[in-house]
């Protein structure tokens, strides 16, 4: 099967199954936007990923200059959110770190989905050995267990030589890697359900291909839940950097992000003394993972065939 | 039936085989081992240590002494903490079984609720209000929300300890024990259930939506069932269907212990031992921890497939 | 200059740090959160505590007793105390991890124990001789000694304690086995039945016999001693596996017994009515197995005690609470940057010398600690008898003398602003554990070193182990150390001389580090070592970074309270009572 014609399931952006249909791409776009709450959603995750990636550019703290005499300053007209223990514009570094955490979250998502899903669908499918290797397989990574899998990939990192700066997309691929095989059994599962419904015996019976079956009748039935484990994905790797930071195997300071910026400021006197330094990381982190799940979740509403209001 | 178990644990067997040389060398190439801790021992004294542990043997040959004793049920003695791995389980594993089983059977009962409640009332203010709180409680890092919890309730207000499963000292017993425990267990169990709430309530919701419009619902409803059974006996069993295969996914998680959530707790469970191992190279620890979580996850995958087959007799087992 | 403390990494990360590793040299460095060492302070003020960076000089006494929350003030008879993590192997010698140390200071006692300078005084042992060519250690045992099960202690117990370090089989990391006891290498190969260099010479009195002079054996000879009878019952050469069943029920002779151990939970204790000097005041003790941040502990009174890094905001913090009596400490260690004396640039003296000003210690470790530290020069504790600034080059932060100093070496600045010399940048791969500290140290240095040409590569392990393999494999310039806790002012010149620090070889340093060893004089050791001094901190093998500062926090209900800086809390504790509360 080549891989230009398989639609990337799942991820938010999937245009192809709905552009086929322009009347039912433009209806879902009306339904889609009478869901106020999945709007406003919408507006937030575009409006955060505009910040953070435009934001920076206007702000005189780029360099982040560590600067002794600004240390731990609260919010004031010069930095509107204050300075970090090191004199540093916390707004600056949190819009910085954004682009970092949203980036990891976007990438190891869409990683794990297009693996996992394909590989899924794939099993489900085909079954007999096909099904047996790929499930076989994921039932090997499946019986480690995540955390500790991250634990050993992260202390891997050094004897790997891989240089800090890369970093980032090593946990990308680790998250994106940890996630595919819990997936790709979910997939299965439903299309071994669906395999079994009436319209895919129809189509046994008309003789259609298998792609045809595969990519034009069962897909788009697993696509509503595709959209909702994609898009709790997201937010989930966006947490998922965010506790590898707090472990210390993400990505490494002094590049920010809202994952070491929380833990940066993880004891008890910054906590209580110095809220600027954790509720902009924490909300950033708060309203993009809710916005992006709410997002989704009025994109399910509208993709789903079978949804009717 | 009894031909696919013996084919399937047949099946899992080799994958616990496939598993233990996985993890077995990924600790291996994991840098730096147990002596590599003491950076004060001379180079000699090190080498010295590393014969009396067996740690300067090739890869395959402590594999197989490993494994020969797994076999044996010796799951080996833990360098740091001195004691045999199993007496070490038998410590720790049964706190942080405590936590799991509850906050399970919370996070479960309040998803299922929720989720068909959601479903059913669809696009009412109850469903969308449930949406915000559920989507709310899923967007905060667990470390963030167990530590901002810790500091409002336990030391701003002081209404529930800050961590630890007893209070220091304690000599209650029976009832008042039981009682201090529960005090003590009250915040993990609230962020567990926070934490995996959500996810599942959504994927209740769903289903059951799902299930609601299909068609033997109407045939259900238009024989004049009475609305709630036809939501109960027809709707709740096939939606809860899928999630079938998520109840032996629980049990690694119900023996695993929570990392994080030990850590932050100060909750004396298998989860925070693991870590503590982790940064010491307890290699006899490690590997039978994590060996104990592979076994467990295959023995609950076996669980799910065979609890599917029992929900949907269309599904066949090979 | 000022003198102050400070550590390296451990205590910022929380903000706090709970009681850890005791006197033997484990685990030295600045590992992350609560691997490494550290307790102790001193009621009366060590030497070193003054300065004027720090909001404490002196103890400060609780001023509002009534803050003091409900559970604590219910303890009648019980002490509480955070203990990162002790995993209930209490045998001396054979303990893995510091905390278990901790343990057994307090179920054991030592013959010979060290003051508040780090002298030896008398303990189990009333008095010892050092004969005249430094050889033999007499000790002369107190009369009626007795372990906590009531069994009496003597020489053939020590003999035994002594031996059994010196097996084959011996797994501990104590630093016994490294001195040159007579006759002890016969008996690790199995060549004799006995140490030839132990006599027992009467019940109360033994004797032992090094083959080198070593003003260090006495007080590491005078540690704790088991019971043969007890630990020694099963003993073959050959074969310790049978002393770990009994890990978990200790026997000891110090101030107080086990009474439960609670994995991962707390260890009690409860006071021994065998002990020497008779039973401790107060009833019951307990660690707290307690990670990471203590503050919440202490402040809703879970635990009776805790340090901290002496920053002003914890000092506020901690007289805030009211119930709370705060004694400032300083910590017997140093911070160092180990520099990769195998890398070409790094071998000539003055790159070295060049980093070492172009770095600039003073905001990371004092300022940005908000003068919880101070800057180090020397391999030394600033609270050490040893200790001087006579003749120690200061290293002020100065980024033109450091850029001269790598122009004289031959490194001009090339493309970037980077330095280079025969097409070679000039670059430094910076290995530190995940701390706090560390994001300072990164940060900072990061900017000095970029001033004066350097390349600056950070590299930031989450645990302490995969850092050391990382340098062990020799890919590194600089990482980031602290000490393990110092007794003897030899204690912090052993890297320069075992190897540890490759490619160092100094003649003239193992010359005097001998010198300062084969006497047990005081005033002439004095003068060994300020050469000694003056030597490393000329050549720098290692860059010296800083000196933790750090406070005590207890419960102003409890009396008698003392931490001494080398041997922590066990000397005073039998002393500790618990106040009425109010």
């Amino acid at each position: 099967m080549s891989l230009n014609s398989t639609p990337l399931p799942g991820t938010i952006g999937a245009k192809q199954p709905l552009a086929k249909s322009s009347s039912l791409f433009g209806q879902s776009m009306q339904k889609l936007l009478k869901n106020k709450l999945a709007i406003t959603g919408l507006v937030v995750v575009v409006m955060m990923l505009l910040a953070c990636f435009i934001g920076p550019f206007f702000s005189p703290y780029t360099d982040n200059k560590v600067n002794m005499a600004m240390m731990n300053k609260a919010p004031n007209l010069k930095h509107w959110l204050g300075t970090d223990a090191l004199g540093r514009d916390v707004l600056t570094r949190v819009l910085q770190a954004g682009r970092i955490s949203l980036t990891v979250g976007f990438a190891s998502m869409v990683l794990s989905v297009f693996i996992g899903s394909l590989l899924g669908a794939i099993a489900g499918y085909y079954r007999g050995i096909v099904d047996q290797v790929i499930m076989r397989i994921a039932d090997l990574l499946l019986t480690i267990p995540g955390l500790p899998l991250l634990f050993i990939g992260g202390s891997l990192l050094s004897e790997w030589k891989v240089p800090t700066e890369y970093r980032m997309y090593i946990v990308m691929f680790m998250l994106g890697f940890v996630n595919w095989p819990g997936l790709a059994r979910m997939v299965r599962g439903q299309m071994l359900s669906l395999r079994e419904r009436e319209f895919m015996q129809a189509a046994v019976v008309l003789g259609l291909r298998d792609r045809r079956k595969l990519f034009n009748h069962l897909l788009p039935n697993i696509f509503p839940l595709l959209i909702v484990i994609a898009t709790l994905n997201i937010g989930g790797s966006i947490l998922s950097e965010s506790v590898l930071s707090f472990f210390g195997l993400g990505v490494m300071a002094p590049t920010p992000t809202w994952g070491n910026m929380i833990d940066a400021a993880n004891n008890l006197i910054d906590f209580q003394e110095r809220p600027w330094l954790w509720i902009p990381p924490g909300f950033s982190i708060f309203a993009t993972v809710i916005a992006i799940n709410i997002f989704g979740d009025g994109l399910r509403d509208v993709l789903d065939p079978k949804q009717k209001r | 039936m009894s031909a696919y178990l013996t084919k399937r644990i047949s099946y899992m067997l080799i994958i616990l085989l496939a598993a233990s040389l996985l993890i077995f060398s990924l600790y291996a190439l994991t840098p730096g081992d147990y002596i590599s801790n003491n950076i004060k021992l001379s180079p000699e004294r090190k080498a010295e240590l590393r014969e009396i542990y067996g740690l300067n043997k090739p890869l395959l040959e402590r594999y197989g002494i490993w494994m020969k004793n797994a076999i044996h049920g010796d799951l080996g003695y833990s360098l740091a903490q001195q004691k045999p791995v199993l007496t070490l389980f038998n410590e720790y594993i049964w706190n942080s079984f405590l936590l799991a089983i509850v906050s399970t059977f919370l996070t479960w009962l309040i998803a299922v609720i929720v989720g068909v409640v959601s479903a059913y009332k669809q696009y009412s203010w109850f469903d969308t209000l449930m949406t915000i709180l559920i989507f709310a409680a899923m967007s905060l890092p667990s470390f963030f929300i167990g530590l901002f919890l810790i500091k409002i309730l336990a030391v701003d207000l002081k209404w529930l300890p800050p961590g630890g499963m007893l209070t220091t000292g304690t000599n209650a017993v029976g009832m008042a024990y039981f009682k201090e425990v529960i005090h003590h267990m009250t915040l993990p169990v609230i962020v567990m259930t926070l934490l995996g709430v959500g996810s599942l309530s959504r994927y209740f919701r769903s289903s059951m939506i799902d299930v609601i419009k299909q068609d033997y619902i109407r045939t259900a409803r238009a024989k004049g069932l009475k609305e709630s059974k036809v939501l109960f006996r027809h709707a709740l069993r096939n939606a809860l269907l899928p999630a079938i295969t998520l109840v032996g996914f629980e049990l690694p998680a119900l023996f695993g212990g929570s990392i994080i959530i030990e850590k932050i707790f100060n909750w004396p469970g298998i989860g925070q031992l693991y870590m503590q191992s982790f940064g010491l190279r307890d290699y006899p620890l490690l590997m039978g921890f994590t060996m104990l979580l592979a076994i467990l996850t295959v023995i609950g995958t076996l669980i799910s497939d065979v609890l599917y087959q029992i929900a949907d007799p269309r599904v066949r087992l090979h | 200059m000022k003198k102050g403390v400070y550590l390296l990494t451990s205590l910022l990360i929380v903000g706090s740090l709970v009681l850890s590793a005791c006197s033997d040299q484990k685990d030295t460095a600045s590992t992350s959160g609560s691997t490494t060492q550290t307790e102790q302070g001193s009621k009366d003020q060590p030497a070193a505590a003054p300065g004027g960076e720090s909001g404490l000089n002196e103890p400060f006494t609780a001023a509002d007793m009534s803050k003091l929350p409900a559970v604590a003030k219910q303890r009648t008879d019980t002490i509480i105390v955070g203990l990162t993590d002790p995993s209930g192997a209490f045998t001396p010698y054979f303990t893995q991890s510091g905390y278990d140390g901790n343990v057994n200071s307090l179920l054991f006692g030592s013959l010979v124990t060290v003051d508040e300078k780090g002298l030896p005084i008398p303990d189990l042992a009333e008095k010892w001789d050092i004969s005249d060519d430094q050889l033999t250690y007499t000790y002369h045992l107190r009369k009626d000694l007795k372990f906590s099960d009531g069994s009496p202690m003597t020489a053939d117990d020590v003999a035994f304690t002594w031996t059994i370090q010196f097996d084959k089989a011996y797994d501990g990391d104590s630093m016994v086995p490294t001195l040159p006891v007579k006759g002890a290498q016969e008996y690790k190969e199995g060549k004799a039945a006995s140490i030839s260099g132990i006599k027992i010479i009467d019940p109360q009195t033994i004797s032992i016999t090094l083959e080198k002079p070593n003003a260090t054996a006495l007080v590491m000879l005078g540690d704790k001693v088991l019971s043969k009878a007890y630990y020694g019952k099963d003993y073959k050469f050959g074969q310790l596996e049978y002393i770990k069943k009994l890990h978990s029920t200790p026997v000891g002779n110090g101030p107080y017994k086990l009474e439960k151990f609670i994995p991962g939970q707390e260890v009690r204790f409860v006071a021994n009515e065998n002990y020497y000097k008779g039973k401790p005041k107060t009833e019951h003790f307990i660690y707290k197995t307690s990670e990471g941040d203590t503050w919440q502990y202490l402040e809703t009174g879970e635990i009776d005690y805790s340090s901290f890094s002496a920053t002003t905001e914890n000092i506020d913090k901690l007289k805030s609470l009211g119930f709370v009596n705060i004694i400032p400490y300083t910590p017997s260690t140093y911070g160092y940057l180990q520099v990769n004396l195998e890398h070409e640039a790094l071998k000539d003296k003055k790159v070295r010398q060049a980093l070492t000003y172009g770095l600039d210690r003073q905001s990371i470790y004092v300022d940005a600690n908000q003068g919880a530290g101070s800057v180090a020069n020397i391999p030394s504790s600033p609270i050490s008898w040893a200790y001087t600034e006579d003749g120690i080059n200061p290293y002020k932060f100065d980024t033109e003398k450091a850029k001269q100093l790598l122009e004289e070496a031959g490194w001009k600045e090339g493309a970037g602003g980077i330095r280079e010399k025969d097409g070679k940048q000039l670059s430094i791969h910076f290995l530190g554990s995940k701390s706090k500290q560390t994001d300072i140290f990164i940060a900072v240095a990061k900017e000095n070193f970029q001033a004066i040409g350097v390349k600056f590569e950070p590299e930031v392990f989450a645990d302490f182990n995969s850092l050391v393999s990382k340098m062990e494999s020799g890919d590194y310039d600089l990482v980031s150390f602290s000490t393990a806790m110092l007794t003897d002012p030899s204690d912090g010149l052993v890297q320069f001389l075992d190897g540890e620090i490759k490619a160092y070889d100094n003649p003239k340093l193992k010359e005097l580090y001998e010198k300062g060893l084969a006497t047990s004089d005081i005033e002439e050791r004095k003068k060994v070592y300020k050469e000694i001094f003056q030597l490393l901190n000329d050549e720098l093998p290692i860059i010296f970074t800083n000196y933790k500062k750090t406070v005590y926090g207890y419960n102003g209900r409890i009396d008698n309270l003392a931490v001494s800086p080398f041997v922590g809390l066990a000397n005073s504790l039998p002393d500790w009572s618990l106040k009425p509360a109010q």
